[in-house]
Parts: C-alpha cells; structure tokens; sequence
C-alpha cells in the first residue's frame, strides 16, 4: 500500500500512513501564476494499492481539481488499484435539485470521481442518508464520526442530567443514532427557520425536554450562526452548559469569533478538514479520524 | 433558418458573451452566483427544453473556479432537458498540460476534458488549442478555430512591406508557415534555444534562422504568459536588426511582470484577442492592441445552429 496526498491535507495523509506503517511522501503540486496545478507523485506506484488523500474543502474547486489529477497520475502509472479518501466531499449541501434549473453538484462530483477509473471511496458523515446512491460503481465506505463523540461523551460521564440536541430537525437522525450509541440518552430538537430573502437563522420552537447540560451535534460547522442560535435558544430554556460536537469544520473567516462568542463550553470537530491556525480558538477542540480511516483501509472494501 | 437556441455564461467573460449576444441579436443568460463557502451555485431560468444551448466560458484565471462553473452548467443544462450542449471555451486551460512528460503526472488537459463529457458535454468549441491532437480527448465534436481569423485583418491593416513571419519557438513553425502565406510574408524567421552541452547542458542561448535585417517581423504565438518567451525572442531580432517587432497572439493571460516585461523590450506592438477577460491595465497599455474574437465566435454559432460548415471559416 502507498498513501498518497495532495495539498489539502498532508498531515492527516501523514497520521494515517504512521498508524499503517507504510511509506509516505507529499505530491509534488506546484501552481502556475494563471492558478494552474500540475501534480506530480514522487514515488514508484507501479503493482501497488494506492490510497489519495485529499478532502474537497474549500477552496473547494481547487482541491476537487487537484484530487482528479492526482487520480489520473495514479491511474496511468500502473497502480493495481485506487481508493480515494474524501473525508469531507465538497458540494454535498448541493445534493439534489432545490429549485428548477439547478445543477446536482454533488452528482456531478462523484460522476467525474467514478469517471477516473477508482476503485473506492472513503467518506465521512454525509449531510444526507440518500447520498450513498448517487454511487453508482465504486465501492463506498460511508464512515462517522459519531463513534469518537460517544467515546468521549462517556470518558467525561456527560450521559446524565444531559440531552442531546439537534439545532434543525434534519438532523434528528444523527441525535437517534448517537443516543443509541449512548445507552439510549435522552435527545430533542429545535425547529430552525430560515428567512428566505435575508438567509438569516431564527430558532424558536424546541421538541423535547431540556436538561442541565445540551450536547448539541451536527455534520457540518460553517459560519457558527446555526450553533450560536441553537445554544442562546437552549440557554434561553435554562440549559447551563453546552457543548458541541460537529464531523465536518468547513469554517468561513468569522466562524471563529461567532463561536468563541458563542455561550457554550467547547466544541469538538474532527480532522475531516484541515483547520488552519487562523480558524482555530480557545474553545475549540480538533480529534483525529486518522485511526477510523486506517480500520478501514485494511478490511477488504465491500460491494455497493 | 436558425432554430432556438439559448445563450449562456458564467463569471470569467461576461463582456465576450454580452459581444456575442449582440452579434447574434440573443439575450446572454448569467445563472451563476457563489455560495458563502466559495461553492458555484448554478440555476438556470430560461427554458431549455428541446433548445440547444452555448455556454461560453473560457476557462482563464482563476482556471479551477472558472472550470468548475462551466461543469456545473453543463449539468444544469443536461437536466433542464436541452438537446445539445455546447461549450464554447475560446481559451482552454490547462491545455498545456497535454502529454506525460515524465513519469508519475496526469495529463491534466484530458482530465479536464473528461469532466466536461462525464456532465454531458455534446460540443466543444475552442480557439487555437495550444496541440490539435487534444480533440481526440472526447467521443463528441470539437471544432478548433483559428485567432487568425481576427488577427490577420489587423495586421492587414498596418500596411506593412517586407514582413517576416517569425516563431519565438520550434513548436511554432507550422502557425508561422500559415500567417506567411496569409500575409503574404517574404519569409519566415525561427527563433530558438540552444543548450550548450558543453557546460552541462544548462546555459541556454537563443538562435535563429532566418534573415530579419530591415524586415517588419510579426512574431506569431498561441498564448502569452508571462511574455518571457516572446520579449526575449524579441530583443534578439532586434539585436540582429529587425525594423519593427509585432506579436500576434491568440491569448492574453498577462501573468506575472509580463507588462513590465513587454514595456522594457524591444517589441513594438503586441495584438492579442479577447479570448481571455483582458484586465483594463491589459487594455489600456500603450504597447498592446485588442482586436475582438467575438465575430468569429458568433459566426461559428450560428453555422453550428444552421448546419452550415464550419471549416471554411477556417484561415
């Protein structure tokens, strides 16, 4: 096996070919002053199991382009088969068509991904269930983080007088899963509004019973509002403390002050997507998916 | 008869596609905005059921961001029912990366064009693809169209006497053989590197064959970069006593110091296309002249829409 990586996260590539034991070098990715990326793979791959690495987080075309040109590099040099590993896929909130005339960007990803010629995928917690469809020859290893959160939950024995939370109702399927994992604890959820022509987030209906501490989860963190509001609701209700847990940390460049801000304890993301120094805060805690992603490297991938 | 068919951009030539548009007395439609996370978001609002449509959008810097636009386009065409697609990319990018060079590298341009079919691209269009053979990179169409087409009648009309067609490199002789016999040229002059393998085969010098002494030499190229290739080619005819440097090039990317580089060289004149939104500091140098590639563009399309053959527009 080679692990091979592209610029978008080389230290979890690097963390992942540790655990495994095999050899690992960064691509060779230079950009032209027109934005062009010519990639190269510094060692032989010839007759080897190559894995890529390289999550589609934003500058998200940039990393998409690159992530199918280090898949064609590997394609034509002999490889015996590929896996790309995509812990956050780019263009997944775009999964279907909203309004009429749009684009299935998503669709359009995993077609160009499929189209070079790869043998599998391996992801993290997609935004929705019926992603895994739009697969249609590579074997998908859809993996969560949700696994890490219960671990932790229950090192910190945060399973009583707690409930946990889902800021939208779309994400009560998440709340039910991590609950079982977690002998069953209690959940609730709030009915979160967007106002269509501003994009501003209200939440004001909560389903459930509140407790003294919220665990509030989601997949994907990108400006913080939806967690900042989630939590002034919670605290609102006479919650008195929260905590955080979200897989994918697609911060934008306030994301960091909304959530330092925001009033709740911590918040725990994971290593899907590299969190640059700048985006990273005092209440911020990353863990790794490196050890997940190695697991599941080494079992034989399944047929779809 | 031109039958229906619809217009459409996305953000890297909205001033080409408007020229176009007008030339073809057709609305240009813009279903391209940005979500918050830098992701492109596509909708299209005109109806494109049984329509074909062209979308024009070279894929110039920022390229990725550009290319990814165009991908998305394409998709929301496909699935808004349109019976043919075709992408009108006057300047295609990455289409320097077109052959394994060394071992272990993609060849980006065919990645590229792969993308574009695996949405369902029906048509390509471009203008002076830096290697001809990379239309073998799709199952579908792909009509390559000359520059020349523009810049001929340009240089035309500086009435020049006793031209030289030059090359400022080796790739470039057969487009400096056809502009020859388009101008009606005295001659063609090559300029190239030369390694000396003596030292290592490191120092490079430039050479030439060809007579330049008191000739107008108009310099022809695909593209201009970082305008290295063409200031040095320059500065050496000059040196080996060339009136008058004219570069006629097909597309302007302007990267890097290739202003400064042009204002301190010999050279007199660089005439570039609009395949590429030219920056207004592009625009408005004194030693640059844009002549526009809608026409040809335009004309295409609608020999496309009608049937009619696109090779004799060919120069």
């Amino acid at each position: 096996m080679r692990i091979v990586s592209g610029s978008a996260h080389s230290i979890l590539a690097s963390e992942i070919a540790t655990i495994l034991r095999v050899p690992f070098a960064p691509s060779d990715i230079h950009v032209f002053p027109d934005g062009e990326k010519r990639v190269r793979i510094d060692e032989k791959i010839v007759g080897e199991n190559v894995v890529v690495v390289q999550p589609t987080s934003p500058p998200v075309d940039a990393n998409c382009m690159e992530l199918f040109f280090l898949l064609d590099a590997v394609k034509r040099s002999g490889a015996a088969s590929i896996c790309a590993v995509v812990p956050y896929i780019g263009y997944q909130r775009q999964d279907h068509v909203f309004v009429s005339g749009e684009a299935v960007s998503l669709s359009v990803v995993i077609k160009i991904l499929e189209s070079a010629g790869i043998d599998r995928v391996v992801c993290f917690d997609l935004h929705s269930i019926k992603i895994p469809q739009l697969f249609t020859t590579t074997s998908l290893s859809h993996l969560s983080a949700l696994p890490l959160f219960a671990e932790l939950i229950k090192k910190n024995k945060w399973m009583e007088e707690s409930v946990l939370v889902s800021p939208d109702m779309g994400g009560i399927r998440r709340v039910k899963q991590l609950s079982r994992q977690l002998g069953n604890m209690p959940y609730a959820s709030i009915e979160k509004n967007r106002d269509l022509t501003t994009g501003a987030v209200s939440a004001d209906i909560l389903h459930g019973e509140v407790a003294k501490r919220a665990l509030i989860v989601d997949d994907i963190i990108s400006s913080g509002r939806t967690v900042e509001t989630a939590a002034a609701l919670l605290k609102e209700k006479g919650v008195e403390r929260i905590y955080v847990f979200a897989t994918h940390p697609v911060f934008s460049n306030e994301t960091p002050y909304v959530l330092q801000n925001a009033p709740v304890e911590k918040v725990f993301v994971t290593n899907t997507i590299a969190v640059p120094k700048e985006k990273q805060f005092g209440k911020l805690e990353v863990l790794s998916i490196a050890p997940l992603i190695a697991e599941e490297l080494l079992k034989p991938a399944t047929s779809n | 008869m031109i039958g229906e068919f619809v217009l459409m951009t996305g953000r890297s030539n909205v001033l080409l596609a408007k020229q176009i548009g007008k030339l073809l007395k057709k609305k240009v439609h813009e279903p391209v905005s940005i979500f918050s996370d830098g992701e492109v978001r596509v909708r299209i609002v005109p109806n494109l059921r049984r329509r074909h449509v062209f979308i024009i959008q070279p894929t110039s810097f920022p390229v990725n961001d550009h290319l990814m636009e165009l991908i998305l386009m394409i998709d929301a065409a496909r699935r808004a029912s349109s019976s043919e697609i075709v992408a009108v990319i006057p300047y295609f990018g990455y289409s320097r990366q077109d052959r394994k060079e060394m071992p272990r590298v993609p060849i980006s341009s065919s990645v590229v064009a792969r993308c574009l079919e695996a949405v369902g691209v029906d048509r390509i269009m471009t203008v002076d693809i830096h290697s001809e053979q990379q239309q073998g990179f799709i199952k579908g169409a792909w009509d390559n169209l000359y520059g020349s087409y523009a810049l001929i009648p340009a240089l035309k009309k500086k009435h020049l006497k006793g031209i030289i067609v030059g090359s400022p490199d080796k790739g470039g002789v057969a487009r400096a053989t056809g502009y020859a016999k388009l101008l009606r040229a005295d001659g063609i002059a090559i300029v190239y590197k030369e390694r000396d393998v003596a030292i290592n085969n490191s120092s490079e010098t430039l050479e030439m064959v060809g007579e330049v002494k008191g000739r107008n030499v108009i310099l022809v190229d695909d593209i201009i970069d970082t305008a290295g290739t063409i200031t040095g080619a320059s500065d050496f005819l000059k040196r080996r006593g060339a009136k008058q440097v004219i570069a006629a090039v097909t597309h302007g990317l302007f990267n890097g110091t290739s202003l400064e580089r042009i204002e301190k060289s010999g050279i007199d004149k660089v005439i570039v296309t609009d395949t590429t939104a030219l920056r207004d500091e592009v625009r408005k140098h004194p030693k640059v002249e844009m002549v526009s590639i809608a026409p040809l563009l335009a004309e295409a399309i609608r020999r496309v829409q009608t049937g009619e053959s696109i090779s004799s527009l060919i120069l």
